[in-house]
């Protein structure tokens, strides 16, 4: 038998799909790997009653991380997420308890004041051309300077919020709490708007080769801006849902989340140079982050642990990431010489 | 000469802030422009400042690093660590100065030679670093430190602390580095094009390296000089600053993308957040609101040349002109 020859090769040594499969399996297998050894160090970790615990703190990150999921995708970032949030939360909070007439029209509230920071932001990036970390580097800031002047350091309680509202965080469906169910909810709506609709896929085109999606016709900055609004409907919708769970909150509520949500996001597999990943893998990824802190908490070790593993685990997942993105890219290539030649 | 002043407009509009604000501040309070307010005022800035020149060559080969508050922290409770155990201050001082560049280091070997992106890599030492300032302080943080290593923050050179000129011996030898020698002229090419750099056989790598490391050991001696002023030191010192750290550097005039920037702009950007900052707390404007006018200013100084570019074309002046002024 002859020696197979170069493109014959080049089919059998497969798809970079296969690679990107591996990765989200990875994360999975170093979630079991935590469960297992939290497990083994605390016998208290394994139960329903931690696992609901577990849950309920991942609920309210995997729905920041889907919001940023839309932004890193394109290749672009949004570090105001937690100054989003808090705003949010603490001005809707203000107005129905000085307007409780207002109190039916709460989320749709959230999710519109949300909508018109992400906007901001949107066009901050596109049209005035800032990069995006600077972009959000800066309405961070502004947007907590903005609630911060608002709020002139009072504090705001939940009590003028809709009944349902403040009971929420600890209804429970089906032995779960509810928010564990809302974030299934978005995290779902984001991964089926990404892969169904157009938009979606533009938002994957934009992050893969924003030069060739230009060429291509895709209209750059509309699809961009349209990320960011989204986004920041998301987090003002979280923040909401926050704040309902917390009670009284001031003007720092979910100050520096922004760290944990990309951390989140990058170990779920989202690629920080856009065009790969999923909404899933992001929603895994704040799973492994609410484990980790629940298991450290458990097992009585203090913050910095948490701080140092979390890092640790942000440069393995981009380093994985990496190699991945060398394998896929291979693979393309490979792909590419097959169908010339074919 | 007027083209000697346009290249310098970013600089000159710089200044002109600079001019307003300490107009503003010294309206707000008679005490502003005291010399010994003023001097006190600018040593508090002293850690930042050290921090923004670490940053800057980063930033000019196109790179970034958020983790550089963290380091610091380690820095002081390594100082403070030592101080406790009798370690004379000029052994310290290397010995620290050296770890710090190491772990500058670490971030610059997993950018260049890895090949990770920066934001995602110094994220993750951001935390991890400030876990290890942690585990280093424990709880209390670390105090009762001997009189040699505060000696700097209480001692003056004529009428200027001895910090501030610490800093401005610091940003001069950065401004050196970055104007004079092969590793400044190296990093102005990688900013403006790594692979062309590559293929012309600028060392890359190296100069990545070179560049984290310098901003390691940058913010050891702010971590130095934080032990001088405050006397102790925990794991949560410095927490948050690279806002205005990142913030001193872009107003500069740095570009985020590479390539361009200068250290004057950034010694006078940093002069400018410092009045502000100063002038704010005189008006006894709440710090959360404080960080309010930085962030505008970081997107202004990002966005403005753009934002006249837009404004002029909707307006109908055909006439295209560079537009160059800061941050541009």
């Amino acid at each position: 038998m002859s020696e197979p020859s170069v493109l014959e090769r080049l089919r059998l040594s497969g798809s970079g799909g296969a690679a990107l499969r591996v990765r989200f399996i990875g994360v999975l297998a170093f979630q079991v790997l935590l469960i297992v050894v939290f497990t083994a160090l605390n016998p208290r970790f394994i139960g329903w009653d931690n696992a609901q615990s577990i849950l309920f703190t991942a609920a309210i990150l995997a729905m920041a991380a889907a919001g940023q999921t839309l932004v890193v995708l394109t290749g672009n970032l949004d570090l105001s997420v937690g100054s989003i949030m808090g705003l949010c939360a603490y001005v809707v909070f203000d107005v129905t308890s000085q307007a409780p007439w207002l109190a039916g029209l709460t989320v749709p509230f959230a999710v519109a004041l949300g909508a018109v920071l992400g906007l901001a932001n949107g066009l901050l990036v596109t049209y005035l051309k800032i990069p995006s970390m600077v972009a959000t580097l800066g309405t961070l800031s502004v947007y907590r300077g903005l609630v911060s002047f608002y709020a002139n350091a009072m504090e705001v309680t939940s009590g003028e919020l809709p009944q349902w509202m403040r009971t929420l965080a600890t209804v429970r469906w089906l032995g779960l709490s509810s928010y564990v169910w809302i974030a299934v909810l978005v995290v779902v709506l984001v991964g089926l708007a990404l892969s169904l609709l157009p938009w979606g896929r533009k938002l994957y085109a934009l992050g893969s080769n924003a030069r060739a999606a230009y060429y291509y016709g895709l209209n750059e900055n509309g699809i961009l801006v349209g990320a960011y609004v989204a986004a920041g409907g998301i987090a003002g919708f979280v923040g909401l849902l926050l704040g309902a769970q917390v009670g009284n909150i001031n003007s720092l509520l979910a100050s520096g989340i922004e760290m944990q949500v990309l951390a989140a996001v990058v170990i779920g597999g989202v690629s920080i140079w856009g065009g790969s990943g999923s909404v899933y893998g992001a929603a895994l990824g704040a799973i492994v982050l609410a484990t980790i802190n629940n298991g450290l908490v458990l097992l009585g070790v203090q913050e910095f642990y948490r701080l140092l593993i979390q890092g640790l685990a942000i440069v393995a997942a981009v380093a994985v990431d990496a190699l991945v993105q060398k394998r896929v890219l291979t693979a393309t290539r490979r792909r590419v010489i097959l169908e010339v030649a074919a | 000469m007027s083209r000697v002043l346009r290249s310098f407009s970013a600089e000159l509009l710089l200044v002109a802030l600079i001019v307003l604000a300490a107009i503003w501040s010294s309206q707000l309070s008679p005490y502003f422009l005291d010399l010994n307010n003023l001097m006190n005022s600018a040593a508090f800035f002293v850690v930042f400042g050290l921090m923004a020149f670490g940053l800057f060559p980063v930033v000019v080969q196109g790179e970034i690093d958020i983790s550089l508050a963290s380091t610091l922290a380690v820095a002081s409770v390594l100082f403070a660590k030592l101080s406790v155990a009798g370690v004379p201050v000029l052994v310290a001082l290397p010995v620290v100065l050296a770890a710090t560049a190491l772990l500058g280091a670490v971030n610059g070997v997993l950018v260049a030679y890895a090949g990770l992106p920066s934001l995602a890599v110094t994220l993750g030492t951001l935390g991890a670093y400030r876990g290890v300032a942690y585990l280093l302080a424990g709880d209390a943080g670390v105090t009762g430190l001997t009189p040699e290593y505060t000696f700097l923050g209480l001692s003056w050179v004529g009428v200027v602390p001895s910090t501030v000129v610490l800093f401005l011996i610091f940003a001069v030898v950065i401004g050196v580095l970055m104007e004079a020698t092969r590793f400044g002229r190296y990093s102005y090419a990688i900013g403006s094009n790594p692979d062309a750099s590559r293929t012309a056989a600028v060392p890359v790598r190296q100069t990545r390296v070179i560049a984290y490391a310098v901003a390691g050991a940058a913010a050891g001696l702010a971590g130095f000089v934080w032990v001088n002023q405050y006397q102790s030191a925990r794991g949560d010192n410095a927490d948050g600053a690279i806002l205005f750290v990142l913030t001193a550097v872009v107003l500069g005039g740095v570009s985020i993308k590479g390539g361009s920037g200068r250290a004057l702009g950034v010694l006078l950007s940093t002069l400018l957040l410092a009045t502000i900052q100063t002038g704010m707390k005189l008006a006894n404007v709440p710090g959360t609101s404080q960080t309010l006018v930085i962030g505008l200013l970081l997107i202004a100084s990002t966005g403005g040349p753009q934002l006249v570019t837009l404004l002029r074309s909707a307006f109908g002046r055909v006439r295209r002109t560079s537009v160059s002024t800061a941050g541009g």
